[in-house]
């Protein structure tokens, strides 16, 4: 089984492919045999992150059938032990992937074999972004200091959350808990996630307490990309904070990185930025923030099993 | 785990029930800094209504727990449910001044660790050269510097613990007769040397002025 973690974060921009590229970089450098999924479908960027301007192969020849088995859309990089499956050279359409298709590529990234599989996900909560993202407990999100990051941060989290009581409950079970729980308080709504499931533990203490304990093996990760110098560098963990008091969810820490205007500079050469600026301020915090994740490396980063 | 709108103060404020003043202060500024309009750590996560019944919540936690008065009140409350165990919460302890002066200017820490006197003791009975040393009849300066390294002992440790001058502990040592203070002060003398290494001060003292007037 491989360790995989999805890379997140809601809002477009903040560094998802960057942190995905290099953080895959790192790991691969250490020896572990690791794959980068780009399931940004629409705006796949991953592979000029990585300095491959035409992969030969996409994720689309797996999602049209050209191929029987994804494994077959895996290019190898110029870095020993690190692949990649591309997104570059899809059709057009492929951004509004159906049901169908989605649960079979879930089932297929979960049987591919490999220390360490990242998934670069695209911006957006749309049903199909979540459920990559909820594909293992170890999901990874990136935001910026800025409130439009931040905000989209926390839609995304109550997404999945919300996502992951109605996949517990089964439909029926979860509209009738749903209203019922509502009517007992006004204000246990879809918004107040944390609450609504306190009320629905009260209405129903059996399945409160399965949902309790499915919420809580979560591990969520955080990562403060593009800190400018004035910025106050406690903004990452007083959101952990946030959402561990009133989401009841876990969610560790991982560590700023700084803003640098290498990165533009290493995006616009097409080159690997821990490959080209090794000795700057955001590669010694990009390899921090790799000590910290693998440190937190727990079992849990195990893809579940029930995906069907 | 209570969801946020059951805590009760301290939960609120993250401090234990037996935290002091100064950390209810410290709390309370904190917790406001994440919660206020302003903040964007939290930006977004509340609806305004939402904000401000947190911000009311943390206020009244916190106009509870500064005041000591309405605070034991609320930690009987407390007692009473079941969610403080009685005798665990904060109690104004009075504490002995610490003295912010060393008068001595130096440590004898720095000459390495004082010997206790019932190990110098014991160590001096049972050293031969000592026992030897002491059935003389007079005592030399090259007597007393063998007893005192056959123990282990410096003699600027001497000079620090006893406040003699260690010129005057060398000279006694060296039998520098020229330098040596008067008798008075040198049987004050010996005796401390003599004490500091638990040997017998009136062996020590008679013989070595019966040296001195040979």
């Amino acid at each position: 089984m491989s360790h995989i973690w999805p890379i997140g974060g809601g809002k477009g921009g903040t560094g998802k492919s960057f942190l995905t590229g290099n953080l895959g970089i790192l790991l691969a450098k250490h020896g572990y045999r690791t794959l980068l999924v780009d399931i940004d479908f629409g705006t796949a960027n991953l592979h000029t992150v990585l300095g491959i301007s035409h992969p030969d192969k996409s994720i689309s020849d797996f999602v049209n059938k050209k191929v029987g088995a994804l494994e077959e859309t895996v290019v190898s990089t110029t870095i020993p032990n690190l692949y990649f499956i591309s997104s570059a050279m899809n059709n057009l359409d492929i951004a509004n992937l159906a049901h169908e298709q989605k649960m079979k590529l879930l089932r297929s990234i979960t049987k591919l074999s490999y220390d360490y599989i990242l998934l670069d996900l695209g911006a957006g909560t749309s049903f199909n972004t979540i459920d990559f993202f909820m594909i293992s407990n170890s999901g990874i999100l990136v935001t910026t200091s800025e409130p439009t990051s931040i905000e989209n941060i926390y839609r995304l989290i109550r997404s999945v959350y919300i996502r992951k009581i109605r996949q517990e409950l089964k439909v029926h079970n979860f509209r009738f808990l749903a209203e019922e729980a509502q009517r007992r308080d006004s204000r246990a709504t879809e918004n107040n996630p944390d609450f609504l499931l306190y009320i629905m533990k009260e209405i129903d203490p059996e399945r409160g307490k399965i949902l309790e304990l499915s919420l809580r093996d979560f591990i969520f990760k955080l990562v403060l990309n593009q800190l400018r110098k004035e910025d106050d560098p406690n903004i990452g963990s007083l959101i952990c904070k946030i959402i561990e008091r009133h989401l009841a969810l876990k969610m560790q820490f991982i560590g700023n990185i700084s803003f640098d205007d290498h990165v533009h500079n290493s995006i616009c050469k097409k080159m690997p930025f821990l490959h080209i600026y090794p000795y700057t301020q955001a590669a010694s915090d990009i390899r921090r923030c790799y000590e910290n994740i693998v440190s937190f490396k727990e079992t849990s980063s195990f893809a579940h099993g029930d995906i069907d | 785990m209570n969801p946020f709108k059951k805590k009760n103060h301290y939960e609120l404020l993250e401090l234990s029930p037996d935290a002091s003043s100064i950390e209810i202060r410290r709390a309370y500024k904190n917790a406001f800094e994440l919660y206020k309009d302003e903040s964007i750590a939290s930006y977004s996560f509340f609806s305004p209504e939402e904000r401000k019944e947190i911000i009311s919540h943390l206020e009244e936690a916190y106009l509870t727990l500064i005041n000591p008065e309405s605070r034991a009140e609320y930690d009987k409350k407390l007692i009473e449910n079941g969610t403080v165990v009685e005798g665990t919460q904060y109690r104004q302890k009075a504490k002995d001044p610490i003295s912010i002066y060393d008068i001595r200017k130096t440590h004898s820490d720095m000459l390495g660790p004082r010997k206790r006197p019932e190990v110098l003791k014991v160590l001096a009975s049972q050293n031969l050269l000592i026992q030897e040393i002491m059935t003389k009849d007079t005592m030399t300066g090259a007597d007393l510097h063998a007893i005192r390294t056959e123990l282990g002992i410096s003699l600027e440790k001497i000079a620090d613990e006893t406040n003699i001058r260690l010129a005057v502990l060398r000279a006694i040592e060296e039998d520098n007769f020229d330098i040596l203070p008067p008798m008075v002060y040198l049987k004050g003398f010996l005796k401390s040397y003599a004490r500091y290494l638990q040997v017998d001060e009136h062996i020590i003292i008679n013989g070595y002025i019966k040296r001195i007037a040979k």
